[in-house]
């Protein structure tokens, strides 16, 4: 089953992604933060992870240097309230930039597109 | 086989409860049909539902039979407090056969619990939450059988589904509704630049969304750049809370700016941190600090009296987020009266041109210079009303290149002309005025005159001969015999093609700006003294008009450039602090709105109730709706698309840099430009473009805190695709830790930086199809290279 590990320091947001994930088949485990993600990339291999862009303590684009220095392999969706730096961070930063949403229709078919 | 009495009785009660869960009323008639059925499924005379108040420190009476209708609603006990308040905390049933000999029993006489002799009661469990607990009450001696015991625990389980999916729409409905009034709240907060203004909205709107009593506002001195001062600076309260705040404001406030988080005192009562001064007061306070940029700016104190509901964490959050977006609001206005100000020293400024203004108007007919020239010289020209010379050029200083300039002639080319000339003027008797207006008396632009005053220039400097002297000296001269003058240079007697004329100096408050140069080419009039002396008089009234002119047209320019400065500063303040605050906004609704709209959706799947159904459509097109009022104004404020049309690039850096040539000089930074023609002009947003470059330049000279030089470069690509600029400065540099931040929003190194000049300016780049690089230079100091396509002709 391939592994998912979703960031967001919003603990309602990590839940719903986990279950809409789950749903979709996969394993899902969650973050609240940028430290714990990184420690979580330590512990296990994951296939992809979803990571908020602003969070209290280590912030999204830090938390992102650190994953893409470990291993740059490792794709990564931007998940996050702004949309206005989409262009910004979409392309050169991260494997694809969604705008987070109630309907999660983007973020299921980007997981999709990812891991097949 | 027959089924056990009592597994018949719980199958009929859960079915019962199946079909009231199910049903369309609502929580509180629900609860009261459930214990109804539960009291005759055991047989029994009373019961009742408890549940956990908002706070969750309380229950509180939902539901009741046998007991007295009034304390429903009324009735609480604190958690571990009476029976409902034990087995709630606890979470584990209970049977008493007599209630009134154990410690725990409270009693409360308003309810008519009395009439009652034994009860059983079980929590209402969901998981591990306790939503409430549930009683059944007999007024004969009862002692309950543990399967007795037993079915009231499986119907609390079962009472528990219902109470959560009403708590989940309730606590939906609220949450949207604090959604919706923070987004009220702040786009009310943009809406005036007004302080007072602001304060009051602020007060007015956290007040009734919290169902506070009233609220108090404490602005601290605003940051000029002073460190910590903490000087109160402006406070708002409301009336109502008035006497309240004199007790508790100042310990609030105190204690909210030393520790820069929220405080929220539930009962005053109770609260070691104010219980001291208290007194009588039961009262709940919840006090924010406005922070902007790290530092305490002010704070917001709610307060909830006796009359109202203590406040809870939730409010806590609610109000800090609101209290993020009134900081930034309230920084911007701050700003905005500061600028007011600002306009207001050049408002007086203007005031003082504008009385110059009136009297340059009243002593000629215009204040363009160009107009002007002609004026003075077609009076000199003109017989009649005019001073009647044949010719007149008039001649300006430049006092920064110490030059004298021929700027204007005005006279006859040919005996012919000026034969018809002046006999028109005797015929129709005309004013000066009338043949000003009405057309010229000469040919203009072109005529011989005209050439040849524009082809006299000079160093003002004694040796250059006669004009030169008649600045430097401010003194008219009478040339009679140009030949045998040694004053008069040979070129200008060739230039002029005569051997007498007349200077006078033009002398405005002591200065000499210029000289006007007469002679009588045709009619070889000799210019006599009185000639002279009538000349000065008129260069004398002509010197003011022209410096008159000029004074104008500098404060035109001048006034001009304020303007720009003015709403450049304005514009990038505004939109970088209003960038700030919308950002935030957003970021706090979208957030709980995705996980709103997201559940809402999961729970739209598991529901088939048509009328919940209804509730859960209308609540995802709510979201929708708010969703989509955020991303429209977040489209409007933060990315409006450019606006294209051809303009030279070299221009916006020329309209730029004299923006910050006073800033720059102060802070002893010398501008280095090396602007190359060749890149023409290009497809931009003109107001973008400058609003990137000002970003540069900006950072460049806050880079250079000891002076420097700032280097604005332009030229072509190798390729010609591209038009380069480049903005270099000899300041520090980037440094390592900023590289891979520089265009990230909100990074800044700065106090009072905003991290967005450059996240807003790679936008713009971008928005135009180029691209923005930096470097560090060998020799210190950071270059910015931006780079714009040029069009390319088809
Ligand atoms: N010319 C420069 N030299 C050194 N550092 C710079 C320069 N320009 C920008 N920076 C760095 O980049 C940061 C972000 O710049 P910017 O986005 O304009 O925001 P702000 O100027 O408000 O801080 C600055 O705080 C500064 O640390
Ligand atoms: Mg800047």
């Amino acid at each position: 089953m391939k592994k998912i590990l979703v960031v967001d320091d919003e603990e309602n947001i990590c839940k719903l992604y986990r279950e809409e994930l789950e749903e979709m088949g996969y394993e899902v485990t969650t973050a609240l933060d940028g430290g714990s993600a990184i420690a979580a990339l330590e512990k296990a291999r994951y296939d992809l992870v979803t990571l908020d862009m602003r969070m209290k303590g280590m912030d999204g684009i830090e938390t992102l240097r650190k994953m893409k220095e470990r291993d740059a392999s490792l794709p990564v969706i931007i998940s996050s309230a702004y949309e206005e730096y989409k262009n910004d961070f979409g392309s050169w930063a991260s494997d694809a930039y969604i705008v987070k949403s109630a309907d999660t229709a983007a973020l299921r078919d980007t997981v999709k597109k990812i891991l097949g | 086989m027959t089924m056990e009495p009592v597994e018949r009785t719980e199958l009929s009660i859960l079915s019962e409860i199946g079909r009231i869960s199910t049903s369309a009323d609502d929580l509180h008639r629900k609860l009261q049909r459930i214990i109804e059925v539960v009291m005759r499924g055991i047989g029994k005379d009373g019961a009742s539902v408890f549940l956990l108040d908002r706070s969750g420190k309380n229950v509180i009476l939902e539901a009741a039979m046998g007991l007295n209708q009034e304390a429903v609603g009324k009735l609480t006990f604190p958690l571990g407090k009476g029976i409902a308040g034990w087995v709630a905390e606890q979470k584990v049933p209970l049977a008493l056969a007599d209630p009134y000999s154990d410690p725990r029993f409270q009693y409360v006489p308003e309810t008519g619990i009395e009439r009652f002799k034994s009860l059983v009661a079980a929590p209402i469990m969901d998981e591990d939450r306790c939503f409430g607990v549930i009683f059944v009450l007999s007024g004969q001696n009862w002692n309950a059988t543990s399967s007795e015991v037993t079915i009231l625990t499986t119907t609390a389980n079962q009472i528990s589904g219902v109470i959560r999916s009403t708590l989940l729409f309730q606590d939906i409905e609220d949450r949207l509704a604090r959604l919706a009034s923070i987004y009220e709240i702040s786009m009310a907060l943009t809406s005036t630049l007004d302080l007072n203004q602001l304060l009051s909205l602020i007060a007015r709107n956290t007040t009734s969304s919290l169902r506070a009593q009233g609220c108090t506002i404490h602005l601290l001195d605003l940051p000029a750049g002073d460190g910590e001062n903490r000087e109160l600076r402006l406070t708002f309260i409301d009336d109502a809370v008035r006497d309240i705040d004199t007790v508790f404001g100042e310990r609030m406030q105190t204690n909210t700016i030393r520790d820069k988080r929220p405080l929220l005192i539930a009962d005053t009562s109770q609260d070691a941190r104010v219980q001291d001064i208290s007194n009588q007061h039961r009262v709940s306070i919840l006090s924010v600090p406005l922070i902007f940029h790290d530092r305490v700016t002010g704070v917001i104190t709610l307060y909830s009296t006796e009359q109202g509901q203590p406040f809870i964490d939730d409010d806590l959050q609610f109000l800090t987020t609101i209290a993020s977006g009134a900081a930034v609001a309230v920084e911007n206005a701050a700003l905005f009266e500061r600028e007011e100000r600002m306009a207001g020293d050049a408002r007086v400024r203007a005031q003082e041109f504008s009385i110059l203004y009136d009297v340059g108007t009243a002593m000629s007919a215009t204040l363009n210079l160009d107009r002007l020239l002609r004026i003075i010289l077609t009076a000199a020209t003109m017989g009649g009303t005019g001073l009647g010379f044949n010719r007149a050029i008039l001649l300006l200083t430049n006092e920064r290149t110490n030059i004298l300039q021929g700027m204007m002639g005005v006279g006859p080319t040919s005996w012919d002309e000026a034969s018809r000339a002046w006999t028109e003027v005797a015929r129709k008797h005309k004013s000066l005025m009338e043949w000003i207006q009405t057309g010229e008396l000469f040919e203009s632009r072109d005529s011989e005159i005209n050439e040849v005053a524009r082809r006299i220039r000079m160093h003002m400097d004694p040796d250059e001969g006669v004009l030169a002297r008649t600045v430097l000296e401010k003194r008219s001269f009478n040339v009679l015999d140009a030949a045998s003058d040694p004053l008069v240079p040979k070129d200008l007697r060739d230039t002029l093609r005569v051997n007498s004329f007349a200077t006078v100096p033009l002398v405005a408050k002591g200065r000499a700006i210029g000289a006007i140069l007469v002679d009588n080419l045709f009619t070889r009039r000799p210019i006599t003294d009185h000639d002279i002396r009538f000349l000065t008089m008129f260069a004398h009234q002509a010197a003011l008009a022209i410096d008159n002119a000029v004074i104008h047209s500098n404060m035109e320019t001048m006034n001009r450039d304020i303007r720009v400065i003015h709403e450049q500063l304005a514009q990038s303040e505004k939109m970088a602090a209003l960038g700030t605050m919308m950002a935030e906004i957003t970021h706090e609704i979208r957030n709980p709105l995705v996980s709103i709209g997201g559940f809402t959706r999961r729970l739209a799947r598991k529901v088939t109730d048509p009328d919940a159904k209804k509730y859960i459509d209308i609540i995802l097109s709510e979201v929708g709706r708010l969703e989509g009022i955020i991303h429209d104004n977040l489209a409007y404020i933060k990315n409006v698309g450019p606006q294209f049309s051809r303009t030279s690039l070299n221009n916006i850096v020329e309209e730029v840099l004299p923006v910050y040539e006073d800033e720059l000089r102060q802070r002893g930074i010398n501008i280095e430009r090396d602007l190359s023609p060749e890149i023409g002009s290009l497809d931009m947003d003109p107001q973008q473009i400058k609003q990137a470059v000002v970003n540069l330049v900006a950072n460049a000279m806050e880079a250079m805190e000891n002076g420097g030089t700032l280097t604005v470069r332009t030229y072509p690509s190798a390729d010609s695709r591209d038009a380069v600029m480049e903005i270099g400065d000899t300041g520090p540099g980037i440094s390592p830790e900023s590289m891979h931040n520089l265009f990230n929003p909100y990074y800044t190194t700065k106090v009072r930086g905003t991290g967005l000049g450059l996240p807003i300016t790679h936008r713009i780049v971008k928005a135009h199809k180029g691209n923005i690089v930096f470097r560090n230079k060998e020799t210190g100091g950071a270059v910015f290279t931006l780079r714009l396509p040029v069009p390319q002709e088809k």
